[in-house]
């Protein structure tokens, strides 16, 4: 017999991250199947793939900031940047014009987390100040700040136009630049990239679900529904305001210190207005504050290029015969999908794949 | 015999809204242990009292001290923390969340860790969360809203909003419970089941409770000591039983200045 499955009979196995059996099950498929990946996709896929998991981790901690504790942050991307840049310095190379230390991802990775979350914190008490379109605008100019930092430290960034190399992939001394055989398995650099990107992904998105689920969780929600509420149950707005933008310009620091790794340069150009509206973008398109929305919207955005450039194909109009280019079409269906989710689903794709759920569970009693 | 003290004291309060004045040089003290019922008509000011001990607003002039402290020198947020909670006249409530989020929401003063340890789960996490749903738990029997406890508050009807709300604010385990017309908008039946939640608040829990009410009736017969506010002034301080003979309050009552 099947149990019912709302019914908790302890404290345990409803504070569960997966209550129940077949999410489990689903979780241990999916990941067999994300492991086996690169032996059975294309290296154009697979890039999509990688960069859809940092794009993810990234999204995740705008959807920390913006979808569960309510403030508005319009610089989300710069902080990409300074985890990359910081990556880069760490563990990239000296040339004449930049500086480098080489040092390994153990490194690098840790410490790009922090100093994207150091500035984050830095930040953090203009939330604690204004609130809403003030805030915005705020995180707006920050946009431009990170910009002329970003393009007039030259022995750091490489300066506007130019770059930098991104750092080098060397992990507890394997230098993983060139691949890795272990045995007589083979791993290119991509999917050693890939590797790392699946299992930063599933630590974070846990960490991302774990905070939903405890207090930290509860007092951005609380924060971000009524202020003044929270404040009179003794929540401390200036920290958690604080703990916000730290948490969440660390998943963007992560992210941004592996990300260029892919394409192996950084420029300044990349860390536009439009570079930290796209995760705004990803947010909405996935899910608003909910865990896996980031997640959906990541693939989403990442895989759309791709997609169209299929369909495209498929139509013959891939190359010429069309008076819109792929990148066209892709902004156009991209900007039709944010105002289509705006409108009809705010709970984006998440919400989508929730009530297909439902349909499907009441199936066939379905209405 | 214990000495009673007073938990909050109100020294010559004032308080200005551009031209409204709102509190003029209201003076009480709150002793530790009593049902302190503050009452008047609407825009008597009631709300900006609870409003000026949690916090929210400051005094123009005057000074509310809360425990000895001085309110000037403290965040709503400290002040909660020194163990003094609230329900709003306008429920409110997170109405996106579930009514036991929000009681563990009022428990979290009581929950011990920070994010870093929340991105973990780790074990100290686990065992303050579970201290949180006890406390949580605790309360939602004591309210009798076990049936509830998975809701989310927009599908619930407005008197268990009203009991839920009073529920968070029980989370926190306070010391005085701040309550801002807890029977507003409820019909007899309801009234009575909040009269006797208060009672048993007062009594079981030994929380000093401060209770605002624009009609009479319900705190004529639980309050141990009334105030009566009009048009921000304090008319009267005394037992519920003097306060109905009292003529400036039945003046203000009926209307008559
Ligand atoms: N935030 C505010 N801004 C301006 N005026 C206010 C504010 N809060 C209260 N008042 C004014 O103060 C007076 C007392 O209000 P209030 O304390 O809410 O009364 P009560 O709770 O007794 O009905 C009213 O005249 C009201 O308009
Ligand atoms: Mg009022």
């Amino acid at each position: 017999m099947r149990k019912r499955p709302d019914l908790y009979t302890n404290y345990k196995s409803e504070s569960a991250i997966f209550s129940t059996l077949t999410q489990k099950v689903w979780f241990v498929l999916l990941l067999f199947i994300s492991l086996l990946l690169p032996f059975y996709l294309s290296n154009y896929w697979m890039l999509l793939v990688t960069t859809s998991l940092l794009i993810a981790i990234a999204s995740w901690g705008l959807n920390i900031v913006s979808g569960m504790a309510g403030q508005i942050n319009l610089a989300h991307g710069v902080f990409v940047g300074i985890g990359a840049y910081t990556s880069a310095v760490i563990g990239g190379v000296a040339t004449s014009s930049v500086i480098g230390f080489e040092l390994d991802m153990i490194f690098w990775l840790p410490i790009s987390g922090a100093v994207a979350a150091l500035i984050g914190v830095i930040i953090s008490p203009v939330s604690a100040r204004l609130k809403g379109l003030n805030l915005g605008l705020v995180t707006l100019a920050i946009v431009f700040i990170g910009s002329h930092f970003f393009s007039n430290l030259k022995f750091i960034t490489g300066g506007a136009g130019l770059g930098r190399k991104a750092a080098k992939l060397k992990f507890l001394g394997f230098d993983l630049d060139s691949g890795i055989s272990i045995g007589n398995l083979i791993l290119e650099k991509n999917d050693v990239i890939y590797y790392f990107s699946l299992i930063l992904c599933i630590l974070l998105g846990i960490g991302a679900k774990n905070l939903t689920r405890t207090k930290i969780g509860r007092a951005f929600s609380a924060i971000r529904d009524r202020d003044i509420a929270a404040e009179a149950l003794g929540i401390n707005l200036f920290k958690f305001k604080m703990y916000a933008f730290a948490l969440s310009s660390f998943y963007a620091g992560i992210a941004g210190s592996i990300i260029f790794i892919i394409s192996g340069g950084v420029e300044p150009g990349t860390f536009s207005l439009l570079y930290s509206i796209t995760f705004i973008a990803i947010v909405i398109i996935g899910g608003v504050g909910t865990v896996l929305g980031p997640l959906y919207g990541a693939f989403f955005f990442t895989m759309l290029p791709g997609i169209i450039q299929v369909i495209l194909h498929a139509l013959g109009v891939a190359d010429t015969g069309f008076f819109l280019n792929a990148g066209e079409i892709e902004r156009i269906v991209f900007g039709f999908f944010i105002i289509f989710f705006l409108v009809f689903e705010p709970r984006g794709i998440w919400g989508i794949w929730f009530r297909l759920r439902n349909y499907f569970k009441a199936w066939p009693f379905s209405y | 015999m214990a000495i009673l003290t007073e938990v909050i004291s109100f020294k010559d309060v004032s308080l200005n809204f551009g031209g409204v004045q709102a509190l003029k040089n209201v003076s009480f003290d709150i002793k530790e242990n009593s049902l302190f019922a503050i009452i008047g008509p609407n825009g008597a000011g009631k709300t900006s009292l609870l409003n000026c001990i949690n916090g929210i607003y400051k005094p123009t002039t005057g000074s509310i001290s809360i425990f000895e402290k001085d309110s000037k020198e403290l965040h709503p947020d400290e002040i909660a923390n020194l163990g003094i909670s609230r329900t709003f006249q306008n429920i409110e409530l997170f109405e996106n969340m579930t009514a036991l989020d929000n009681i563990l929401i009022g428990a979290h003063r009581h929950v011990n860790y920070g994010p870093i340890r929340s991105l973990f789960y780790s074990k100290k996490v686990r065992e303050e969360e579970k201290k949180a749903r006890q406390i949580s738990e605790n309360v939602i029997d004591f309210l009798e809203i076990e049936e509830y406890r998975y809701s989310f508050i927009l599908s619930l009807p407005y008197g268990i909003q009203k009991r839920i709300e009073l529920g968070r604010a029980l989370a926190m385990e306070p010391k005085v419970l701040l309550l801002d017309e807890p029977a507003a908008g409820m019909n007899n039946e309801e009234t009575e089941d909040i009269a006797r939640f208060i009672l048993d608040i007062h009594e079981e829990l030994g929380i000093t409770v401060i209770l605002i009410d624009h009609d009479m009736n319900m705190v004529m017969d639980i309050a141990t000591e009334v105030v009566v506010m009009d048009f921000g002034e304090k008319l009267f301080q005394g037992n519920p039983a003097d306060a109905a003979r009292d003529q400036k309050v039945i003046d203000a009552y009926l209307g008559v200045s």
